[in-house]
């Protein structure tokens, strides 16, 4: 028998991935920029604000050297809107992901285009930066949870309001979200356009409900599985009997 | 379906019940009647693997088949309309231990449209239900947790679980908890 190892990524394996989002740090102390293999890391300078990977953010944390920006996403109020927009505004749906980034172009007044023009920079997950403190508030960006439960258990100093009351919030935001998967899946399986929209859903949520989310939809198929069967054959009847009008049709 | 897959192999053994088409001569000890040949309109139970042979193989030179077989106890119109009714109120596992597999063997055999939108329905619905119980069971003490008679309000529907719906439990509560583990461990590097 094959090595059974659950499909997808496990969430130390998420987790580890999301240290390589950008996070803003104030730097206390100088220290000359660093090649690492995405590219250099800006040169800190105490007063200046800079954007770097979140393994040595948390590292140079630890050290004291640099206090943590939290984006703000993370802000209680951010959230409590999050909360708010999943419970009562659009129950059905998972909130947004963060927007691409845009900017206006000076030759197209009032069209937004995407902001990689530049062939330099990259917008896909891991290098979008959706944690730094210029992140818009108010979405939920992929490694969201990740993120959040590393900065405070972390760097709970550096946050604007008591670390347990973001925790809270963050706890709310989690089950509303889980209660939405569970009843999401359950219609989904009941046919009529039987789908789930998961545009929104974090890494570890993916994580946490892959297994579940793949035994239901592998069950569905099977129950189904004789009624599509004939559904296709008599498809493919339908079909050969069209073809024999074609030619008819033609006159040869 | 694997060739070692145990379930399936446990799902062949379910009977089947039914009539037999034609005579057989030397087959009346499966009646508890040695002596005499198996007389046509017989009715009996067969495990899936004969009662499905024998139903598809045509015997003779009318192209009739051994047997006719019926839909077995746990796809009864009883169960069905239960499972109408309410999806959760039912155990399907005093029904069989396989009730899926042995629904989808028996709708190859059949063609029942509303058999299999009632069951796709049962399914979905029970599964929403199963992953509530699947992380309460995840949230509360892990000697709980760990086994799948988990106390408390739920017990009676999870022992109503057949076999699919035990590894659909197994698989959430498996997530489940390794999100909680996860979260555990965050504090700790």
């Amino acid at each position: 028998m094959a090595l059974s190892l659950p499909p997808g990524l496990t969430h130390s394996e998420v987790a580890f991935l999301c240290e390589m989002e950008l996070v803003t740090v104030v730097p206390r102390q100088r220290l000359e920029s660093i090649p690492l293999l995405r590219g250099k890391t800006p040169a800190l300078r105490p007063p200046h604000r800079a954007d770097l990977p979140l393994w040595l953010a948390l590292l140079l944390k630890k050290q004291r050297r640099a206090n943590i920006v939290p984006p703000p996403w993370l802000h209680p109020a951010s959230l409590a809107e999050l909360i708010h927009r999943e419970t009562k505004v659009d129950p059905e749906k998972f909130s947004a992901p963060p927007p691409t980034p845009s900017r206006a172009r000076y030759n197209l007044p009032g069209l937004a285009h995407r902001a990689n023009d530049d062939e330099r920079q990259i917008f896909s997950p891991p290098f979008l930066p959706s944690c730094t403190a210029a992140a818009p508030a108010g979405y939920l960006p992929y490694h969201w949870l990740e993120m959040a439960e590393t900065l405070l258990a972390h760097a709970a100093d550096d946050m604007p309001v008591p670390a347990g009351e973001i925790r809270g919030l963050l706890r709310d935001l989690v089950e509303v979200r889980a209660a939405k998967m569970r009843a999401g899946i359950g219609s989904a399986g009941l046919g009529g356009d039987g789908f789930l929209e998961m545009t929104g859903v974090g890494a570890v949520e993916l994580a946490e409900s892959r297994g579940f989310v793949l035994g239901v939809v592998d069950g569905v198929r099977k129950i189904g599985a004789s009624a599509e069967a004939s559904r296709r054959e008599e498809e493919l009847e339908a079909g050969d009997r069209e073809d024999d009008d074609d030619d008819e049709d033609m006159g040869i | 379906m694997s060739y070692y897959d145990i379930d399936a192999i446990l799902t062949d053994a379910e009977k089947i019940p039914c009539t037999f088409e034609l005579d057989v001569p030397d087959l009346g000890y499966l009646d508890n009647n040695p002596t005499a040949p198996l007389k046509s309109g017989t009715q009996l139970q067969l495990p899936l693997w004969l009662a499905e042979m024998l139903a598809l193989q045509s015997a003779g030179d009318e192209g009739k088949s051994f047997v006719s077989i019926e839909l077995p106890p746990p796809l009864s119109d009883e169960v069905v309309q239960a499972l109408k009714a309410d999806p959760r109120a039912v155990a399907l596992r005093d029904q069989s231990a396989h009730f899926y597999n042995l629904a989808t063997r028996m709708l190859d055999l059949f063609e029942e449209k509303e058999l299999v939108e009632v069951l796709r329905k049962t399914f979905a619905v029970r599964a929403a239900e199963i992953a509530l119980h699947a992380r309460k069971g995840a949230a509360g003490s892990e000697e709980k947790a760990s086994n799948l008679g988990v106390g408390g309000a739920g017990e009676e529907f999870l022992r109503g679980l057949d076999e699919w719906e035990r590894k659909l439990f197994r698989k959430a509560h498996d997530g489940a908890k390794a999100g909680k583990e996860w979260m555990d461990g965050v504090k700790k590097h």
